[in-house]
């Protein structure tokens, strides 16, 4: 339901490893601010659209990803163009569709799994702090996935309930019951993880019991 | 093995001084509503622990040794929708075998070996959402299951299932080998148990073989 | 944190993502159509509190980077986050933590219904929009080296929306409260 932007392929793109491609575009996004020639800014440009297009990345995706944009930075480079000049207008529309594309073709080029074991690796230097677990970091982003078709479904179950009430349109009536329904599973999803034995909530092993409210469980 | 057990929660009793030891390979936990039956099954996996008394599972404590214990106690409870926590099935039934630390190949056919069992191995790479009530619930129990406990604890676990569903459920329960405590209001799967306890207001007001405790629950409470 | 909390702030992160998917909703006086996302970025904060409203939206950053389209629209990727507006999504982490803090606060404990309403709109409204903007007008700012002003006006059509959706959060606030109170601090 959420399908990821991922295009599969066998680009040059495809094949580079993720953090390579994650490390470019950082490194690009730099030099990017520091040029200032709009003649080489536009030459990147025109290149970034080259790499872009060996991902051959559909129409309708590209869209839906872009349309956006291109109405922003329209507005950004009249900005420049009349408080400015020319020179900055161009370089600025340039600077920033460069950096727009190489990221999009980063993001086309890389599957969800590959970009979550970079972030897993970045945090690891954080784990060691306590700070954050890569575990329980995993495991939110599996849930949040998970959950947006199951949320989606009870929207629209709660929707068609308020309408045959003569509530439609209203946003409180319909908001409302969405958001305690998902809490409320929320103990239940959460027993259900510390049933299987989660452990990554308690790194001291010692899982304490959960002292949350317990009143809907006691049939 | 229950000693002495009371559950507090609110300031309200939910279990009253509970002394249990279960050895059967069938047992039933029956009530109404509210009785804090849900809370006593809980106990056993250290998903609740007492406010007073001891819980022991095996010997282990479950209030210090949680992890230990919910490796021999799976648990299944009553709403599938809630227990699927990962997008694809297979990636949920390897989520509890994640942290066994077993290398690829065999974490991946303990998967399918659980799916198989329930019949239900084309389901492997299905996103989660799209699993009809009736599968979602084998998918719970095969995730359950692929951890290999001794003891399984089933909280109302056809109550929210179709006729159809709720047999092959019912099958699944009582072809299983390993032990299997059952909370159910379903009468019919716990006829043939090895026993059946029934609590109510937090006490355990009937301990017998299913035929009797059934006939009182029905007498008292139907 | 507990395994619950793991779970209320992925819960909420998905609620964010679902609010994103409704259609847009056009208001003759407004010139830009509203989406409901930033709904979600208020509403972590009131409803889940600062800490666990603040990671909800850190995980929709996540989901964003990782290249999920979970932005209205179907949008995401690296793509709006290298954008000139990147700043506004950004935002809404320390914005939801803003409103969450707040909430907690002001109005968690507030018991006379009218005062504890405006009190959720408050922390909606600056943690969801003041904190939101403060984070992404200096952004494109800066990024379209347009100067501030010119990016504060460009930011100003959005204002009117914001503000009816941060009169729903709270109304939705304390529906929530009232039904299945979440919130730390009571």
């Amino acid at each position: 339901m959420i399908g990821s932007l991922y295009i599969g392929g066998d680009s040059l793109l495809h094949r580079q490893p993720a953090w390579r491609k994650l490390l470019v575009l950082f490194a690009a996004g730099i030099v990017l601010f520091v040029v200032q020639a709009p003649e080489i800014l536009a030459g990147a440009a025109v290149a970034a659209a080259a790499i872009l297009a060996t991902v051959r990345p559909p129409l309708r995706a590209l869209r839906r990803q872009l349309t956006g944009v291109a109405i922003i930075l329209a507005a950004i480079f009249a900005a420049n163009a009349v408080f400015a000049d020319w020179g900055t207008a161009f370089a600025m529309l340039f600077r920033l569709s460069t950096l727009v594309l190489l990221a999009l073709a980063v993001t086309m080029t890389t599957r969800t799994s590959d970009m979550l074991e970079v972030v897993e690796r970045v945090l690891q230097p954080l784990e060691r702090t306590g700070l954050v677990n890569a575990a329980r970091v995993s495991l939110a982003v599996s849930l949040a996935i998970r959950f947006v078709p199951e949320i989606f479904a009870r929207y629209r179950e709660i929707r068609d309930a308020q309408a045959a009430r003569g509530l439609a349109g209203n946003p409180v009536a319909l908001i409302v019951p969405l958001v305690v329904r998902t809490l409320k599973s929320a103990e239940e999803i959460a027993a259900a993880i510390d049933a299987r034995g989660f452990e990554g909530a308690h790194p001291s092993g010692s899982a304490s019991g959960r002292t949350g409210r317990q009143g809907g469980t006691a049939s | 093995m229950l000693e002495g057990v009371s559950v507090v929660r609110d300031g309200r009793a939910i279990l009253d001084s509970v002394d249990l030891t279960l050895r059967e390979r069938r047992i039933a936990v029956l009530g109404p509503n509210g009785s804090g039956k849900s809370t006593l099954v809980r106990l056993l996996n250290g998903l609740v622990t007492p406010s007073k008394g001891r819980v022991a599972v095996d010997g282990h404590d479950t209030a210090k040794d949680a992890a230990l214990v919910r490796r021999r106690v799976g648990f299944v409870f009553q709403n599938p929708e809630n227990q699927i926590v990962f997008p694809i099935v297979s990636e949920d039934l390897a989520f509890g075998l994640k942290h066994l630390k077993l290398p690829k190949a065999e974490l991946h056919r303990r998967v399918l070996e659980a799916l198989e069992r329930f019949g239900i191995g084309h389901l492997a790479e299905r996103q989660s959402h799209t699993l009809s009530g009736g599968e979602r619930q084998l998918v719970a129990l095969a995730a359950v299951m692929v951890m290999k406990p001794a003891l399984v604890v089933f909280d109302e676990p056809t109550t929210l299932l179709d006729l159809r569903n709720r047999n092959r459920i019912r099958a699944a329960i009582t072809e299983m080998p390993e032990s299997a405590i059952v909370v159910s209001h379903d009468l019919d799967l716990v006829r043939d148990f090895d026993r059946a306890i029934v609590i109510d207001q937090g006490r355990v007001v009937r301990d017998d073989r299913p035929g009797p405790a059934i006939d009182w629950y029905r007498a008292h409470f139907g | 944190m507990k395994t619950q909390d793991i779970v209320l702030i992925a819960l909420f992160t998905a609620i964010t993502v679902v609010l994103g998917l409704m259609p847009p909703i056009t208001l003759g006086f407004i010139p830009v159509p509203i989406t409901l996302q930033t709904l979600g970025v208020m509403l972590a904060g009131v409803v889940l509190g600062a800490k666990r409203g603040g990671l909800a939206m850190l995980l929709l950053v996540l989901l964003v980077a990782i290249g999920l389209p979970v932005l209205a629209g179907g949008r995401g990727g690296l793509g709006v986050l290298a954008g000139p507006t990147a700043g506004f999504v950004l935002g809404w982490v320390p914005g939801a933590f803003v409103s969450g803090l707040l909430a907690e606060r002001l109005a968690a404990a507030e018991k006379r219904p009218a005062r504890q309403v405006v009190a959720f709109f408050l922390a909606a409204a600056i943690g969801g929009i003041g904190v939101v903007y403060a984070v992404g007008i200096p952004w494109l700012a800066f990024v379209a080296g347009i100067g501030f002003k010119k990016a504060a006006l460009g930011s100003l059509a959005f204002v009117p929306g914001d503000l009816a959706k941060a009169v729903v959060a709270a109304l939705v606030a304390r529906g929530v409260h009232r039904a299945y109170p979440v919130l730390p601090g009571r």
